[in-house]
């Protein structure tokens, strides 16, 4: 029985944060200079980005059926060219390094960026690009980091919880989408342990905030050609639910630097703006606002080309993280929770 | 190829029951009338909507009403258990003697040994029927179906490709074709480590399932599963139930997410806390 396991990219993601962790009060590593004292919110940002646009796309996509615009069918990540937040030293300065986009995948076929598309971190606002926590939000996230050998305190990825949204369009660990249409309805199945949403486009009301999922409760319409999706309702019962997590933690960059995702759960008036640009007839720009008042200073945004159309021979293929994750987690963290069974109906 | 019985072709077959089957052969040109006794229930004439390529509209939310997750065979109830009818034909699975000495084993031991209990996907069928909605979403090519029952979602693919070779998935390889009005589902590579139900119904890795979905009209599947597996069973064998679309206004499906429950049981061992 296949079970593909998250093992190796849930090492790979956790061992740097402990690096980070035990390093992060150490002298600045040879090679790297010193991260520049913290600019203030709002500081302009890094001489070699632009300021985030929105793309404007003149592409208009076919209709389906019922008159949506069709953007159905297969899709793969596109890497992210960066971290998801701006590199705490200029490009420029920047050694070699295995986070800058390079992480792993599991195909052979890596989407490249449209045309004229510009090359940048994924946080794109607030201009500083990095994650405006609160000081109490700063100060979980450290004790998480720091403490990443305690499966309480481990990515909810890594655990194989649903990551939520944005997160289970960030391109790791695995990097298939199916996007359906049916009349009223976008459906996203995302390869990554199974997941779906199911996106009602009727204007419907949200739902109890006593009803939460992990994936949110979603409620979409089309502006022109660009489907634009409230999402709510968050799960918020794990701290283990990360708003998001770079797909590695840079190793040697502590945890003030705000240089990966890692740490931050969300709390429960979090919520989501997600924005699909189709570019053109093989590619969607993604873009997330992120609110959660008892976690940040403001709100603040992720962007980037997010899909590419799958070639034409290509297969999604089932990724069951949970079924082989209990022999994951002894290893990692010693944890058995081989013997743990839950009452189900 | 089992060609769907027509409007048409119900009404000529009764007239031909009552004896015309000369003049039926003459009337196929009039319109069609009445048929003078109610018909036994058929297996086509869908009268539902339709899918702008002309096949039944299944989109939306279905879900079983039966008792098949906790025993496919008849049973009274225990406790937590509603007592419940067989959905297998002719009442019995035809277990091979040291299969059937194995399901009796894991129906003592189903608490703790039931692969769902373990949050793993429950594999196909049973998560049909499992007692939790699930979504059809049809379009000319694949059919997704999402489960509410841990996230397990299935893509038929309906575009002639054959299934893959060397690789065993949790809810396995599907592959699907409309025979008229039925939407007919192959699936394999499901792998040995799934149960059917909670009574301890197994199979092997040499499993293969054929779905079988006939919709009678909008809001009713007649649903026919025919169970393969040489290596578990003397004969391939059938179950059979109906699914029934959940027509409440503005229903979504909502979230089992079983693994976040074993780790809130995890971490409160670990904590102590209740």
């Amino acid at each position: 029985m296949i079970t593909r396991l998250i093992g190796l990219a849930a090492i790979v993601m956790v061992v740097p944060s402990l690096a980070a962790a035990q390093t992060g009060a150490a002298a600045p590593q040879t090679g790297v200079p010193a991260p520049a004292p913290a600019a203030g919110r709002g500081a302009p940002p890094p001489a070699n980005y632009p300021p985030y646009t929105r793309p404007v796309s003149t592409y208009v996509p076919p209709r389906t059926p019922d008159g949506q615009p069709d953007i159905s069918g297969l899709y793969l990540a596109i890497p992210l060219p960066r971290n998801i937040e701006t590199p705490s030293v200029p490009m420029a300065a920047r050694g070699p390094n295995r986070a800058n986009g390079e992480f792993s995948y599991s195909l052979n076929e890596r989407p490249k960026l449209p045309e004229g598309a510009i090359v940048r971190p994924a946080g794109v606002d607030p201009a500083d690009g990095k994650i405006p926590l609160k000081p109490e939000a700063m100060q979980l996230r450290k004790e998480i980091i720091a403490n990443q050998e305690k499966i309480e305190r481990l990515d909810g990825r890594v655990l194989c919880l649903s990551p939520g949204i944005p997160r289970s369009t960030v391109p790791a660990p695995v990097v298939g989408y199916q996007i359906f249409q049916k009349p009223g309805y976008v459906v996203i199945f995302y390869e990554q342990s199974h997941l779906y949403r199911t996106i009602p486009l009727d204007g419907r009301a949200p739902l109890d905030p006593k009803i939460q999922k992990a994936m949110g409760v979603s409620r979409g319409h089309w502006e022109g050609n660009v489907l634009v999706v409230e999402v709510t309702n968050f799960t918020n019962n794990l701290e283990n639910n990360w708003v998001i997590g770079a797909v590695s933690a840079t190793p040697g960059i502590p945890a003030e630097s705000l240089a990966t995702g890692h740490g931050i759960p969300h709390s429960d008036v979090y919520r989501v703006t997600e924005r699909y640009t189709p570019i053109d007839a093989n590619t969607i720009h993604y873009e997330a606002v992120i609110n959660d008042e008892k976690v940040f200073t403001q709100p603040w945004t992720l962007a980037w080309y997010g899909f590419a159309r799958a070639p034409k021979d290509y297969v999604p293929i089932e990724y069951a993280c949970f079924e082989g994750n209990a022999k994951n987690l002894l290893l990692m963290t010693n944890t058995d929770i081989s013997g743990i069974r839950v009452n189900v109906p | 190829m089992n060609k769907p019985v027509t409007t048409r072709g119900a009404i000529v077959a009764a007239i031909l029951a009552i004896g015309f089957s000369v003049a039926a052969q003459a009337q196929r040109g009039t319109p069609p009338r009445p048929p003078a006794a109610p018909a036994a229930p058929a297996k086509s004439g869908y009268s539902g909507p339709r899918t702008p390529d002309r096949k039944p509209d299944l989109n939306g939310i279905w879900q079983v009403m039966n008792t098949a997750h906790w025993n496919l065979e008849a049973h009274s109830a225990t406790e937590g258990v509603p007592a419940g009818f067989s959905v297998v034909e002719g009442g019995s699975i035809p277990y091979q003697p040291q299969a059937l000495a194995k399901r009796n084993e894991n129906f003592k031991d189903r608490l703790t040994a039931d692969p769902i209990r373990k949050c793993y996907m429950p594999g196909v069928p049973r998560s049909t029927y499992m007692p939790f909605p699930f979504e059809i979403t049809q379009t000319p090519k694949h059919i997704g179906i999402a489960y509410e029952f841990a996230h397990a979602t299935r893509t038929i693919f309906l575009d002639g490709t054959p299934h893959m070779e060397d690789l065993d998935f949790w809810m396995g390889d599907g592959r699907g074709r409309w025979e008229g009005d039925t939407l007919v589902i192959d699936t394999v590579s499901l792998g040995g480590e799934t149960w059917f139900d909670q009574a301890g119904n197994f199979h092997s890795d040499a499993l293969k399932v054929t779905e079988r979905l006939t919709p009678t009209d909008a809001n009713h599947i007649d649903y026919e599963v025919t169970i393969e597996d040489p290596k578990v069973f003397t004969r391939p064998w059938k179950m059979h139930m109906i699914v029934y679309r959940r027509i409440e206004k503005d229903l979504e499906l909502l979230d089992y997410e079983c693994t976040e429950h074993v780790y809130e049981k995890l971490f409160q061992q670990k904590t102590g806390k209740p």
